[in-house]
C-alpha cells in the first residue's frame, strides 16, 4: 500500500528565531528522502513536529489525506509514525527486552515472538536479555529501530543516525533502511552529511535558516551542489600545507592511567604518545570513548602522576590547569556554554578566566579591570569576534563568535601547545572555516596542537598524525597521509 | 488571551522588582489570613508592621533584630554565591556564642578594655570552627553540606543546653538554666541611654562594606562568581575549589559567630537556653530576599526584622499567636520564589484571534 505524507505550510516561531518558515513538503513511500541542512537550519524542529514533540504555530500534516493532529509523541505513534532520535532513549541498566516491553501494548510472549521475527527478517543479532549498557552504539540504535518496527510503522524518521556509528555500522544501517523502503515504509533521513545523502537517498530537501530551499532528485545533484545549497554561498576549500618535519619534542605522555569512580566515565588505560613542535596530533573516536577524560587529564582538571606528562622538559602531571598555563599550554574544552565560558557573564569577564601571572589581570588579589578590558578588545579585533561591546554578556554571541572568543582567549598569549576538543562542534560553515584556518596558522608558527575530535573529516584535514581512542585506549599513532576515513572507522569500532 | 512567553534574557529591572512584589503579596495574603481569623485586616497589619516601629524605642528594637540577621545573611551570601549550601548558620551562631560566652565567663569580675575584643574574636573563631566541620567533610569526604550543617545546629543547641544546666550554670542562680551575668567589660556598649541598640550594629555595617568590596573588587570574589555559575568552569580555569569552599564556610561561620556574640554580649548579657529566635534560619530568607547583594541584604534584614517585632506587638494587643511572625517569614520566601518565575518568563497579552 502506498503511503503519502504531506506537510503543508508549517510555521514554528521561537523568541528571536523562526525555526520553520512556511514549510511545505510531500513524501511518498518507496523512496528514501533526505532532509539536509546545517545545525540550526530547522530540520530537527520539523521532525519533532512530525513526531508530536513540538506543536507547530501554523500548518497542517496529512497522512494519506487524513489531517493529523499530533499533540504528543503518542499521537504520532498511534498514526504509525516512528522516530529514532539522535540520542538514544533507552534505560541502560534494563535488558533489551525490558526496554522494548515498556512502551508496547502487547503481551510478553507475543512480543518476544514478534521481535524474533523482525530480527530474523532483517538479520539483526542482539541478545534480548543482556542489559543495554553492554551494547555498542550500533546495537543500541537497532534496539530503537526494532522498537519502531514492532508497531509496523508507515513512516520511519531517522534523526542524524550516523553521528555515533562507525563506517561499518553505517553501511549496515543503510542496507536495513533500503530494505525497509522496499517493503513500503516511507523513510525520512535527517543529516548534514552530504556523502550519506548521495549514498542512500533518492530525493533531497534542503533547509536553510528555517526555510525550505530546494527539493530535488539525487541523480541531478552532486556533493558540491548540495553543499552550496546548504550553506548558501560558494565555499572555498582550505588545505593544510605539509608541516616542516621537526624532531623537537614538546609534550610526552608516558604510561598514563586514569580510573574513575564514576561508572558513567571511561577509564584511560596506558596512554603513551608524544607531539613535536609545529605538529598537530589528531585523536579520533566515537564520542564517549574517553575523549572527555583524556582532555581533562591533559588540561589538569584531572590530576595524574607527576612523571606521566612531560612538557617542555618539565614534569607537570600533578599541576592544575592554571599552573599548566604558566608553562604555556592552552585549552579549549568541548562544552562552550557550560565549561569554556559562562554565558551570564560579560565578555571581558570571560576573558579573565584564562589568567596568567604575567597578564596582570589580578594584582595582589584585586581585579585589574582596565587591563582585562584592554586585553579583551585585542582578542575581539585579532580574532574577528563580531561585536564591539566587551560589556556584552557572552550569551548574546553566536556559537561561532563565542568559539572565536574562546580560541582567541587561549591563543593570544601565544602558548606552545593548544589542546582542543571538538572545536567546531555545532558551528556554521563560515565559523568552521575560520577556526580551521586559525589552527593551521598555529602549526605554521611552529606551535603544536592536540586535536580531539569526533569529526573524521576535520581530523584528516588538520592533523599530521592521527591516533584513535577506543574504550579508553589509544591505537598506534599513524601518519595522516597514510590514513583513510575507512581505516579510521575500523579502528573507531574497536578492531585492530 | 494571556500567553506566557520565555524571556530572551532574565530582566534586570524585574530582578530588583520581585522582592518588592513578594513583600506586597505577603501583605495581601497576610491581610487575608487575618480576615479569615476574624480580625480586621488593615488594623491587624497596622499592629504588625507600623505600630512596632512608630516610636524611638521601637526603631531601636528594629535595628537590634536586624543586626544579627544582616550579619549572618552577609556571611551566607558568600556561601550561596559560590554554590555552597550552608544552612547551619544557627548552629554556628550558637557555637560562636558558646565560645565567646566561655571566654567572657573566664573574665568574670574583671575589668579592662582588652576583654571585649578577645570575647568578640573568640565568637568569630567559634563560628569558624563550627562551620569548618561541614566544609571539611564536604571537600574531603564528599558529604552533603546541607545535611551536615543542619544537623550540627541541633548538636550545638544540646551542647549549650548541657553547659548552662551543668558546668557553667550560675552557682547563685537557684538552678535556673543560665550562666552568670558577664562583667561590663565583656559587654558591647549601648549606643543610647534607655535603648537596647548596641555597638554590634557596627560589626554588621563593617561586614556589609567588606563583603561588597570582596564580591566586586577582588580575585576571590571573581572566583566565587565563576564557581557559582559553573563548577566545571571553575575547575577548567584552575581555581582551587577545595580551598575556596573552606574559605567561604569560614567567612560565613565567622559572621554567624559574631552575630552570636552580639546577642549574648548585647541585650542578653549571659548565656542561657534561648539565645536566638532562629536568626540563623531566618537569615537564609534575608539573604535571598536581598538578592545576595550587600545593599539588598540591609533592606531585607530590616523588612524581616519587622516580622519579629510585629508578631510580639500583635500578640500583646490582639492576642494573635506570635508564631504568626514565622508565617510571614515563610510567606515572604514563598512569594519571592514564586515571583522569580517572572525573571525568566513574561506575560504577553494578545488579542483573541478570529
Amino acid at each position: 500500500m502506498n503511503t503519502k505524507l504531506k506537510i503543508s505550510n508549517v510555521t514554528k516561531i521561537y523568541p528571536g528565531c523562526v525555526a520553520n518558515d512556511n514549510v511545505s513538503l510531500e513524501f511518498n513511500s518507496g523512496k528514501i528522502y533526505a532532509l539536509l541542512g546545517e545545525n540550526g537550519a530547522g530540520k530537527s524542529t520539523l521532525v519533532k513536529i512530525l513526531s508530536g514533540v513540538i506543536i507547530p504555530d501554523e500548518g497542517e500534516i496529512y497522512l494519506n489525506e487524513n489531517n493529523l493532529k499530533l499533540n504528543s509523541p503518542s499521537d504520532a505513534k498511534k498514526n504509525d509514525i516512528g522516530m529514532v532520535f539522535q540520542h538514544f532513549n533507552l534505560f541502560e541498566t534494563l535488558s533489551v527486552f525490558e526496554n522494548l516491553i515498556i512502551d508496547s501494548d502487547e503481551q510478553r510472549e507475543g512480543l518476544r515472538e514478534k521481535i524474533d521475527t523482525i530480527m530474523k527478517k532483517y538479520n539483526f543479532s542482539i541478545d534480548l536479555d543482556i542489559p543495554v549498557l553492554n551494547l555498542s552504539a550500533g546495537q543500541k540504535q537497532k534496539v530503537e529501530i526494532i522498537r519502531c518496527l514492532i508497531r509496523s510503522p508507515k513512516v520511519l524518521i531517522m534523526d542524524e543516525p550516523t553521528s555515533v556509528l562507525t563506517e561499518q555500522e553505517t553501511s549496515e544501517l543503510f542496507l536495513s533502511l533500503k530494505k525497509f523502503s522496499e517493503e513500503g515504509i516511507l523513510i525520512i533521513y535527517i543529516t548534514h552529511k552530504l556523502k550519506e545523502v548521495m549514498q542512500l537517498c533518492d530525493e533531497v530537501a534542503v533547509m536553510r535558516r528555517g526555510k525550505l530551499v530546494s527539493v530535488s532528485q539525487i541523480k541531478n545533484e552532486n556533493i558540491e551542489s548540495l553543499a552550496n545549497k546548504m550553506v548558501g554561498q560558494n565555499l572555498k576549500t582550505i588545505k593544510k600545507k605539509k608541516a616542516k618535519t621537526s624532531s623537537d619534542q614538546l609534550i610526552k605522555i608516558t604510561n598514563l592511567n586514569f580510573t574513575s569512580e564514576d561508572p558513567f566515565e571511561t577509564n584511560l588505560m596506558d596512554i603513551n604518545f608524544s607531539v613535536n613542535r609545529g605538529e598537530c596530533l589528531g585523536i579520533a573516536g566515537i564520542s564517549g570513548n574517553g575523549q572527555s577524560e583524556l582532555f581533562q587529564v591533559l588540561s589538569g582538571e584531572i590530576i595524574s602522576e607527576k612523571n606521566s606528562i612531560e612538557f617542555n622538559k618539565n614534569y607537570i602531571g600533578d599541576l592544575n590547569p592554571q599552573e599548566r598555563r604558566e608553562y604555556l599550554m592552552a585549552f579549549s574544552p568541548e562544552d562552550r556554554l557550560e565549561q569554556a565560558a559562562i554565558p551570564q557573564m560579560k565578555i571581558f569577564e570571560n576573558v579573565a578566566l584564562n589568567n596568567f601571572k604575567s597578564s596582570n589581570f589580578f594584582n595582589n588579589g584585586l581585579i585589574n579591570e582596565n587591563k582585562i578590558k584592554e586585553h579583551s578588545k585585542k582578542i575581539i579585533s585579532d580574532f574577528n569576534v563580531n561585536t564591539e561591546n566587551i560589556e556584552l554578556k557572552s550569551q548574546f554571541l553566536s556559537g561561532g563568535n563565542l568559539q572565536k572568543l574562546i580560541i582567541g582567549r587561549e591563543l593570544i598569549t601565544s602558548p606552545d601547545l593548544l589542546i582542543c576538543f571538538n572545536p567546531t562542534w555545532g558551528l556554521d560553515v563560515g565559523a568552521i572555516n575560520y577556526i580551521h584556518e586559525t589552527l593551521i596558522k598555529i602549526n605554521e608558527q611552529n606551535k603544536s596542537i592536540i586535536l580531539i575530535s569526533t569529526d573524521t573529516d576535520e581530523l584528516l584535514k588538520l592533523s599530521d598524525k592521527i591516533s584513535v581512542i577506543h574504550k579508553g585506549k589509544l591505537s598506534k599513532i599513524m601518519n595522516a597521509e597514510e590514513v583513510t576515513s575507512e581505516k579510521l572507522g575500523i579502528l573507531m569500532g574497536g578492531a585492530n | 488571551m494571556i500567553k506566557i512567553v520565555k524571556r530572551d534574557q532574565p530582566s534586570r529591572a524585574i530582578f530588583f522588582f520581585t522582592p518588592v512584589l513578594a513583600i506586597f503579596l505577603t501583605l495581601v495574603a497576610g491581610g487575608l489570613i487575618f480576615f479569615i481569623l476574624g480580625f480586621k485586616p488593615f488594623e491587624a497589619l497596622k499592629f504588625f508592621f507600623i505600630v512596632p516601629i512608630a516610636d524611638k524605642y521601637g526603631f531601636s528594637e528594629l535595628l537590634l533584630k536586624a543586626t544579627p540577621l544582616c550579619l549572618i545573611a552577609i556571611g551566607l551570601s558568600f556561601c550561596f554565591k559560590s554554590n555552597n549550601w550552608n544552612i547551619g548558620a544557627e548552629g554556628q551562631l550558637t557555637f560562636g556564642a558558646i565560645v565567646s560566652g566561655g571566654v567572657a565567663l573566664l573574665f568574670y569580675e574583671q575589668e579592662g578594655f582588652y576583654i571585649l575584643p578577645i570575647v568578640i574574636l573568640a565568637g568569630a573563631i567559634g563560628g569558624m570552627l563550627y562551620a569548618s566541620i561541614p566544609a571539611i567533610l564536604k571537600t574531603y569526604f564528599n558529604t552533603n553540606e546541607i545535611l551536615v550543617s543542619l544537623m550540627l545546629v541541633y548538636v550545638s543547641k544540646l551542647i549549650l543546653d548541657y553547659l548552662v544546666v551543668g558546668p557553667w550554670s550560675n552557682p547563685e542562680g537557684f538552678n535556673f538554666p543560665e550562666t552568670r551575668q558577664f562583667s561590663d567589660s565583656a559587654k558591647l556598649p549601648l549606643l543610647f541611654e534607655g535603648l537596647r541598640i548596641h555597638a554590634g550594629i557596627f560589626l554588621a555595617l563593617a561586614a556589609v562594606v567588606i563583603s561588597w568590596f570582596v564580591f566586586y573588587k577582588t580575585y576571590l570574589g571573581f572566583q566565587m562568581k565563576v564557581s557559582g555559575f559553573s563548577l566545571k568552569t571553575a575547575k577548567y580555569a584552575g581555581y582551587k575549589g577545595k580551598k575556596m569552599i573552606i574559605l567561604v564556610f569560614l567567612i560565613s561561620g565567622a559572621c554567624a559567630g559574631l552575630a552570636g556574640v552580639g546577642e549574648i554580649t548585647g541585650p542578653i548579657g549571659q548565656l542561657h537556653r534561648e539565645i536566638s529566635p532562629d536568626y540563623g534560619f531566618t537569615a537564609i530568607i534575608v539573604a535571598f530576599l536581598g538578592r545576595l547583594h550587600p545593599v539588598g541584604i540591609i533592606f531585607a534584614s530590616l523588612v524581616v526584622a519587622i516580622t519579629y517585632l510585629g508578631a510580639e506587638t500583635a500578640q500583646i494587643f490582639m492576642q494573635i499567636p506570635k508564631y504568626t511572625g514565622q508565617v510571614f517569614q515563610g510567606m515572604i520566601l514563598f512569594f519571592l520564589l514564586a515571583s522569580d518565575y517572572l525573571l525568566f518568563f513574561k506575560f504577553k497579552f494578545i488579542g483573541s484571534k478570529k
